[in-house]
């Protein structure tokens, strides 16, 4: 069990810059998430950690210790690969065996550990077979089996699902949080999934373009993103544009979206006439009978329903022409054509800077 | 201060942690070889010449015998012989430079219509009898030193079987292709199927959905190929040609079957072989083999600047799919069956002619007569040739041990490391196969025989063996680098950075993960270069001729075809001592081809 720190890492690969200034602090026993969008640099974080790349900027330190320098097989780190990385040419006892014979085990604490990995993650039986002879579900385990058995300071897993149909990925998903939980091991998981990030993190950092965005518990990322990025990345939204028009005493922000007011909050500076982005959750606006005239109730007319599963999709036209998009219970009935009103919560509208003003 | 410190720490750290240290002794071996054998004696080859370079040595290779202007002889004489008309096609002699350009540039474009139609043709479209006729067009790229080219004379030459065939069907005229033209007819019989195989390559690999995308906008046939397919397998046609010429220049096997004396091979071999002095060799020589080499490079580096430019070709692949397949129209049956198929037998015949020049007792008429095995019985009790043999095995066993060390080093460090100058690596590397062996061979001899080391145990007029044998791993040491660095392409990196993460060295991971997977690839290209090294000409008959009791196989059938007037006088035993290693070169490449096929790549997809 071990804490992992980043200060400031940079990372180029020729003249692009895949890391800007990576700082995060991965506290003892945690699952921490690095989530973002593909080429946001977040796997390139995930081999700094393990040693394949060196940063040409900034420090690594794992319990304290710097090893930005250190070689990979100096750092016991386990990395579970994205495709597994299982060598065909050997089985899967002598797989997971790999890192215990390159550390000089004696032959029977080999086969004491090697068992004891294979009950852990319900393999036994399986160790003569060839990673071919496996089924997707089954080399993924070989693999996390793999990385765990050498009691690795800190455990890496690069987008270890992303292979797995949807199915068997919640479930295998539960089963590393269990295993993780079971032995308290530092985890540092990559992932662009934000479903998966939610559901397995106890922190997750957000990255975009080589840069930490928002490091944050799943609920503060979703519930208070950081930026206009963040905000859309995570969930689904109804993004709109308006000014500024002012700000009243309780701290809410006062936005004209072409005529209508919408009352907001914003973790930015912003002020009166700027220009700006109002991001409503879908799940955020609710239908209402009375609170006429109250502020953030607008009327509209549906213009689409659509069923997705959990919930139904109505697509509102708003008095100025914007269309919102709400998902309500799927016991409500509604007709398009039908008009309604809806209210949404101030604390459900935020106002961000555009991304352009914000770099 | 510090800063530079830890600039450096940096920089060595990323070095290090691709390179450890029994990885980076291996390579420092690769390269000490390839300085030694390649690049040092290429640079005395294009050095020496500069130090006694005068004009009168220019103007002299404006003269006779290097130029000759006008040109000598005549380009095709027609002769009465009463009942019928001899045409004799022959070409004038236009001096040793000229005469070598014309023939490689004529021979580049022959094999490249022929090369680029028979692979189009051959990839494209389905019809009966085409997997057959993809293994016959690479029978004449089976090396038969020397033999396959009097086979050509045989054909074509004087009263050769075109003459008499001609003549039996009674059409008042016949053909002979003698002189500088049978060398171009003979030459493009040898080299259009090295256009062949680079461009089939290339077309295999086109994006199905980049020719659908044109046909779906309007293009096809003719349109189609000009505009889309042949553009996308340039590269592959490139690199064929490219070899063709530079292979063209520097064989020897046709002009002397065909009896020119007046090109740079023969011209640089005649100043070494049988010659009383060689230590006082002429500026003139050293200059064509300089020549030589410059022209091979600039084709390499044209190559190199076009393929690069033009990587996109083989960028969108995604996923698999099958290439491209359709039936022929009627038209296109009728240039299969009547130009393709023939063109295919008739480049095959050398190759069987050699086979049949082994087990005949006589073969002075149109048609060889008498079956038998004197030939291989004669073999056994000559000392030249057991002796030759003997010398070949050693060296191509030896250069084969040197050849799996450094290959695979070099491969491995190509393919995984990331650091400035493995670009130059690679192009050191693989480059012998496309540099002229005559200026390597000329340039181990000035090197190493004509100057300060002279005497020392590497002189090559006592010792060729050493020399030779060298020469043998960094000639022949390519096919093995590429056929390990294909392996490795298919090894994903993840495989071996798994090691690495679990703790284990570069060295222990490249010995118990790495070279498991591509066993099998070294394995196979080591066979195909030890294939090679017992066939090699150039270095074999140059150093060879210094110390012939060190001299290699190849040497011996070079003195076999050479001897006698005109030539040919041993032609039998040479074509017996050839087979041997035809058949040597029929199991390799079968075993070899049998070994890839189980190729694999494996990640958990």
């Amino acid at each position: 069990m071990a804490e992992v720190r980043l200060e400031n890492v940079s990372k180029y690969f020729g003249k692009f810059k895949a890391l800007d200034r990576v700082s995060f602090h991965v506290v003892k026993g945690e699952i921490f998430t690095l989530l973002g969008p593909s080429g946001c640099g977040k796997s390139t974080t995930l081999r700094v950690i393990a040693g394949f790349e060196i940063p040409e900027e900034g420090r690594v330190y794992i319990d304290g210790v710097d090893v930005t320098f250190k070689k990979p097989y100096e750092r016991n780190t386990a990395m579970v690969f994205q495709n597994y990385a299982l060598w065909p040419h050997m089985t899967v006892f002598d797989n997971i065996a790999y890192g215990l014979k390159v550390r000089g085990y004696s032959r029977e604490e080999i086969k004491r550990r090697v068992s004891w990995a294979l009950e852990l993650l319900g393999l036994k039986g399986l160790e003569d077979r060839y990673p071919l002879q496996l089924s997707g579900g089954q080399q993924q385990r070989v693999a996390l089996a793999r990385a765990i058995v050498v009691e690795p300071k800190v455990l890496l897993l690069d987008e270890p699902l992303s292979n797995l149909d949807a199915k068997l990925r919640v479930r295998v998903r539960e089963e590393i949080v269990s295993i993780q939980r079971k032995l308290g091991i530092t985890t540092i998981y990559v992932t662009h999934d934000q479903e998966e990030a939610m559901s397995i993190s106890d922190r997750i950092a957000v990255m975009d373009r080589g840069r930490i965005i928002q490091v944050g518990t799943p609920w503060e990322v979703y519930n208070n993103p950081a930026n206009l990025f963040i905000a859309t990345f995570m969930g689904r939204s109804n993004v709109l544009e308006g000014v500024v028009v002012g700000r009243e005493s309780n701290g809410l922000y006062v936005v004209d979206v072409r005529g209508l007011k919408f009352y907001g909050l914003s973790r930015e500076e912003v002020e009166r006439g700027d220009k700006v982005k109002v991001v409503v959750r879908n799940e955020a606006p609710e239908i209402v009978e009375d609170m006429e005239n109250a502020p953030n109730v607008f009327q509209g007319e549906v213009v689409r329903v659509s069923l997705i599963g959990f919930a139904t999709q109505v697509r509102v036209k708003l008095a100025n022409g914007e269309t919102l998009t709400l998902y309500v219970k799927n016991k409500i009935h509604i007709g398009e054509g039908e008009k309604l009103r809806i209210y949404i919560n101030p604390e459900d509208v935020k106002i961000y800077k555009s991304l352009e003003d914000v770099d | 201060m510090a800063m530079i410190q830890a600039k450096l720490t940096r920089v060595t750290r990323t070095l290090t942690l691709q390179l450890d240290a029994p990885l980076a002794l291996m390579l420092l071996f690769s390269l000490t070889l390839l300085a030694l054998i390649l690049v040092l004696p290429l640079s005395a080859i294009l050095l020496r010449p500069a130090a006694s370079l005068s004009m009168d040595i220019l103007e002299g290779l404006l003269g006779y015998p290097y130029v000759s202007w006008p040109p000598l002889g005549e380009w095709v004489i027609v002769a009465d012989r009463g009942e019928y008309k001899l045409v004799i096609v022959r070409f004038k002699d236009m001096g040793i430079i000229p005469n070598t350009l014309l023939i490689a540039f004529t021979v580049t474009l022959f094999s490249t219509a022929i090369g680029v139609l028979v692979a189009y043709v051959l990839a494209r479209y389905e019809f009966p009898g085409r997997s057959i006729l993809r293994i016959l067009a690479i029978i004449p790229l089976l090396y038969t030193p020397f033999v396959n080219a009097f086979v050509a004379y045989k054909l074509f030459g004087e009263e050769g079987i075109l003459y008499n065939l001609m003549l039996s069907l009674g059409l008042g005229y016949t053909v002979e292709i003698t002189y500088i033209a049978g060398v171009i007819v003979a030459q493009t019989m040898m080299f259009w199927p090295i256009v062949y195989i680079n461009t089939l390559a290339s077309l295999l690999q086109i994006d199905p959905s980049l020719e659908e995308q044109a046909e779906n906008l309007g293009a096809r046939g003719l349109r189609l190929f000009r505009s889309v397919t042949l553009p996308l397998s340039l590269p592959g046609v490139a690199a064929g040609a490219g070899l063709v010429f530079i292979f063209s220049m520097e064989d020897l096997a046709a002009p002397i079957a065909f009896k020119v004396d007046n090109v740079i091979s023969r011209t640089i071999v005649r100043a070494v072989v049988g010659a009383r002095d060689v230590e006082r060799l002429s500026v003139e020589v050293a200059l064509l083999a300089g020549i030589l080499l410059v022209l091979a490079l600039s084709w390499f580096v044209a190559i190199k600047h076009y393929v690069s430019l033009r990587h996109y070709a083989m960028l969108s692949r995604g996923g698999r799919w099958k290439p491209r397949v359709s039936k022929p129209g009627p038209l296109m049956l009728a240039l299969i069956y009547l130009a393709v198929t023939p063109i295919i037998l008739v480049s095959m015949l050398p190759q069987l002619g050699v086979v049949v020049y082994a087990f005949s007792e006589s073969w002075r008429d149109p048609l060889p007569s008498g079956f038998t095995l004197d030939h291989f019985r004669e073999l056994l009790r000559d000392s030249n040739v057991l002796n030759g043999l003997r010398n070949s095995v050693i060296y191509s066993a030896v250069a084969l041990a040197i050849i799996i060390l450094s290959s695979t080093v070099i491969a491995y460090t190509v393919s995984r490391v990331r650091v400035a100058g493995v670009g130059v690596l690679d192009v050191l590397a693989t480059s012998p196969l496309a540099l002229p062996g005559l200026s390597i061979a000329m340039g181990l001899l000035v090197l190493y025989g004509l100057g300060p080391l002279r005497g020392t145990p590497v002189d090559p007029f006592a010792n060729p063996a050493i020399l030779i044998t060298l020469a043998y791993a960094v000639r022949k040491g390519p096919f093995t680098t590429r056929a390990v660095y294909a392996g490795l392409q298919q090894v994903h990196q993840a495989l071996e950075e798994a090691g690495v993460n679990l703790g284990a060295s570069r060295s222990r991971v490249l010995l118990t993960i790495v070279l498991p997977l591509v066993g099998l690839n070294v394995i196979a290209g080591a066979i195909v270069s030890f294939v090679y090294c017992m066939t090699e000409v150039s270095t074999s008959v140059i150093l060879g001729a210094l110390n012939p009791s060190q001299a290699p196989i190849t040497y011996v059938v070079y003195e076999y075809v050479t001897a006698g007037y005109g030539g040919g006088a041993f032609i039998h035993l040479a074509a017996a001592i050839v087979t041997l290693t035809l058949a040597l070169q029929v199991a390799a490449i079968t075993i070899s081809n049998y070994i890839l096929r189980f190729r694999y790549a494996f990640l958990g997809v």
